[in-house]
């Protein structure tokens, strides 16, 4: 290969326990160019970013930089091997200025003292490079999202990168923002800095990106020039066609509304959200990681607070709101984060089981561990939990047991809505078909289900109606019959809209001839 | 396989490895130390300090901490003694005033909990920083009542609380007991109900076990945890009471350092700043570490000025094979 290749991993594969998160994967990052790297939530993006920037060792496959073999790679060799990665969360010290943030660990001395005044007056130059009018003197906390990355750009020219890796460097920007940082990007481009470039909006491919890299599944799918590719392509390729899951669904007619949402505002995560959720129902809520769908759940749970918007229960507006309250009426939420949400680790099953419903189990305050276990006892033996007592850690549990510990919680407060966020996450799939029969039976019987999930096939196998949320709207509803993968893919990225706004300028075109 | 004796010395916490020790020490030094009368004299001296650590044990398992505590104590005592006096002063019996004054000091401590607890659950202030900021508070309102000096107390009815229990009933076997050790005995049970029994038990240690995870459960969170340090100021409160009955005095500075050593006895006793693991049977054991340890050096005979640094040192190597201890233990079940 010629010198123009800036950085290439070839054949890497990683395996997380129970995960194969890459296999054989393929990437090469030529001179000026900015190489997109695509893929759906889980398809293997952020470790092999991680692998390139030395936070991760491959399990197999090699990474050249240079042309050289990379051997002993970690983060401090990548960044003198001239790797830089801007990751969503930045490493900024907030209480520290800009120059020091942008010289950490670097400063320029005299007489074995910080030289200030030289300290500044790169940074302001490199600042300037990059259109960039701050003063060096201000506070990191001071700043902007926006500022903040030109602070990480800046920190990685200082160091003399060669490459950047940025990972969806606009999900948090403004419009404007996202076209000063594009002229950023095409500019370091000219110098012949290479762009590693995450994301999940189609939209930008076109603007920033020269070729693309698709992954699925943590497989290499394709490498192609973004000018040769069409939308309807890229999404075809990040969908797999393989539906090999069983999903085991008894649709029926739908019954009474016990959950409606209007005009749920707060945030930018949050836009004008209205969705309703009847009984007997599961409604799935689909859309990429960080599109709103969490932030829905916790809002209707009372967890967090929102800025407007009505919200109906069992048919009456409810006035006063927190996950107490919620509680109390029915509503349960089975969180994302198990570990750290859902359940307290360190307690015994039983005592996880029963958390929730202590007040009306218990009514008279005093605690009967006889009546305790023997209630746990039977949602041990209803949902199957994998555990030889009711007085086990549930630290000891594996995923899926743990899964059903947090569902027996709720099912002991008799809840009537449940509000799953990834339910069946990191767990193996026995246990997972089981957490999918019971929430089948759950709507058999009368309860609301409402589904999040990354998972297009749980979606579309377990869903009576879909709703894709992108950029915290909800931009489409689905009923099941028309919930596919690609119409799910295309409104959760954006698709549709590219395609309505080149029809739009097609038929301006046609009726200006 | 394990033998049946290691699985026993397994479940054996390392305070009481440490009372064990301190104790063959001093009956080496002195041959005063291991009399019936030096053991009750221990027990007694440390009731007070145990129903302060049970208060203080509660915050840790919440995953709190609640540096009022000793002032609190002052303040209650001196409150109640006031009140007494002053009913007194008005002409009412002596049962009245104690009833009346003992309720005022029990109010005094619910009062500085609600305080120190609403700074925290509601204000959502750091407990160190709250906690820090009461202690003052509660401080120098001790020195104000009391204009910085000692208030006497000679009401038979309270004064009762800090004695032995032989001097009212006459039977031997009760002169190893004392009403400070009575009441310790039965404010453990009350909390041990509370605890263990108790739905409110049950948040406390949910709170500390995973505070969001006991929100997202629907647990009033905010409530509970205030709760917490209403109950804390309270046990302070009786301490408080029954030291100053003891001492038939209400002193400004007599609480000054007691938060440190209930908290270390919580500590000592198992019980870990994170997670909400632990729990009070421990805090006994705590308690007698420090009791032993204060006691032995007194009558072993170490210059009193060199005691509180030999003390310190002493809780200091305690707590490290505590934290040794039970990481031993972890790796060995």
């Amino acid at each position: 290969m010629d010198g123009s290749i800036l950085i290439s991993a070839r054949n890497i594969s990683k395996s997380f326990p129970g995960v194969r998160a890459l296999d054989k994967v393929n990437l090469e990052l030529r001179v000026g160019e900015t190489h997109i790297l695509l893929g759906e939530n889980g398809a293997g993006k952020s470790t092999l970013i991680k692998i390139l920037s030395g936070a991760y060792a491959p399990d197999e496959g090699e990474v050249y930089i240079d042309g050289q073999k990379v051997t002993d790679f970690n983060p401090g060799v990548a960044q003198r091997m001239g790797v830089s990665t801007i990751y969503q969360e930045f490493n900024l010290i907030p209480y520290m200025d800009v120059a020091q943030n942008i010289f950490i660990g670097r400063f320029p001395k005299k007489h074995g003292l910080i030289d200030h005044k030289k300290m500044h007056a790169d940074a302001a130059e490199i600042l300037n490079s990059l259109n960039m009018k701050v003063d060096t003197r201000s506070l990191i906390v001071d700043l902007g999202v926006a500022q903040q990355q030109m602070v990480e750009v800046a920190k990685a020219l200082s160091i003399k990168s060669k490459m950047l890796i940025m990972d969806e460097p606009t999900s948090s920007l403004s419009e404007r923002e996202t076209e000063q940082l594009f002229a950023t990007i095409h500019k370091l481009n000219s110098q012949g800095i290479g762009i590693i470039y995450i994301s999940h909006r189609l939209q930008e491919l076109q603007e920033v990106g020269d070729r693309v890299t698709v992954l699925r599944d943590g497989q290499f799918i394709a490498c192609k020039a973004v000018n040769e590719v069409t939308v309807d392509d890229l999404v075809s390729m990040m969908v797999g066609h393989s539906v090999d899951e069983m999903f085991r669904r008894d649709y029926q007619p739908r019954g009474a509304e016990f959950l409606r949402v209007e005009n749920l505002n707060g945030g930018k995560r949050l836009q004008n959200i209205s969705i309703n959720l009847h009984s007997g129902e599961i409604v799935g809520l689909s859309g990429l990681v960080g599109s709103g769908r969490t932030e829905l759940a916790r809002a209707i749970f009372g967890v967090d607070k929102y800025e407007s918007g009505k919200i109906w229960l069992f048919g009456k507006e409810i006035s006063d709101h927190s996950a107490s309250i919620m509680v109390e009426k029915g509503v349960s939420l089975i969180p994302e984060d198990r570990k750290n949400q859902g359940l307290a680790l360190i307690l015994p099953v039983a005592e996880n089981i029963v958390v929730a419903s202590l007040g009306h189990l218990f009514p008279k305050f005093f605690v009967s561990k006889n009546k305790e276990n023997e209630i746990a006892m039977k949602y041990v033996t209803e949902l199957r939990i994998a555990t030889p007592s009711t007085t086990r850690l549930t630290q000891y549990l594996s995923g899926g047991s743990q899964q059903k510990v947090v569902l027996a919680k709720w099912l002991c407060t008799k809840a009537k809505i449940f509000i799953f966020d990834e339910p069946t996450r990191g767990i193996d799939v026995g246990a997972k078909a089981e957490i999918h029969g019971f929430m089948n039976e759950l709507v058999k019987e009368g309860a609301a289900v409402l589904m999040i999930s990354s998972e297009l096939p749980e979606i579309i196998g377990m869903s009576d109606r879909v709703y894709v949320m992108r950029s915290g709207k909800i931009v489409t509803e689905l009923p099941h019959t028309e919930a596919t993968q690609e119409r799910i893919i295309e409104f959760a990225m954006g698709a549709d809209e590219i395609k309505k706004n080149r029809k739009q300028a097609e038929m301006a075109k046609e009726s200006s001839k | 396989m394990k033998s049946k004796t290691s699985s026993f010395l397994l479940k054996v916490p390392s305070a009481a490895w440490v009372i064990l020790l301190m104790m063959i020490v001093c009956t080496v030094f002195s041959d005063k130390y291991l009399t019936l009368g030096n053991i009750v004299n221990i027990i007694q001296q440390n009731a007070v300090l145990l129903i302060v650590a049970l208060g203080a044990t509660l915050v840790l398992l919440s995953e709190g901490i609640d540096l009022s505590l000793g002032s609190v104590l002052t303040l209650s005592g001196v409150n109640c003694v006031i009140v007494m006096l002053y009913l007194s002063k008005l002409g009412a019996s002596n049962g009245l005033a104690m009833i009346l004054g003992v309720l005022a000091g029990l109010l005094t401590g619910a009062l500085m909990g609600a305080l120190t607890g609403g700074l925290i659950a509601i204000g959502k202030l750091p407990p160190f920083i709250a906690s820090l900021g009461t202690m003052g508070i509660g401080a120098a309102l001790a020195l104000v009542f009391t204009d910085s000096s000692a208030i006497y107390i000679d009401n038979p009815v309270y004064v009762f609380f800090g004695q032995k229990l032989d001097r009212f009933i006459h039977l031997s076997l009760l002169q190893y007991f004392s009403m400070p050790t009575f009441i310790a005995i039965v404010i453990f049970a009350i909390v041990w109900v509370i605890l263990y029994h108790t739905s409110f038990g049950r948040y406390i240690i949910a709170i500390g076990g995973n505070e969001a995870g006991a929100r997202l459960s629907g647990i009033n969170t905010v409530y509970w945890k205030w709760m917490i340090y209403v109950l804390a100021g309270v046990l302070a409160a009786i301490g408080g009471i029954v030291l100053a009955a003891r001492l038939q005095a209400a002193d400004s500075s007599v609480g000054v350092g007691m938060e440190f050593d209930a908290i270390a006895a919580a500590i000592l006793g198992g019980t870990s700043f994170v997670k909400g693991k632990g729990g009070i049977a421990g805090t006994i054991l705590g308690v007698l570490v420090i009791g032993i340890t204060r006691n032995g050096l007194n009558v072993v005979g170490i210059p009193s000025l060199w005691r509180p640094a030999i003390t310190g040192s002493i809780i200091i190597l305690a707590i490290v094979f505590e934290v040794v201890y039970s990481q031993w233990r972890e790796r060995s079940k």
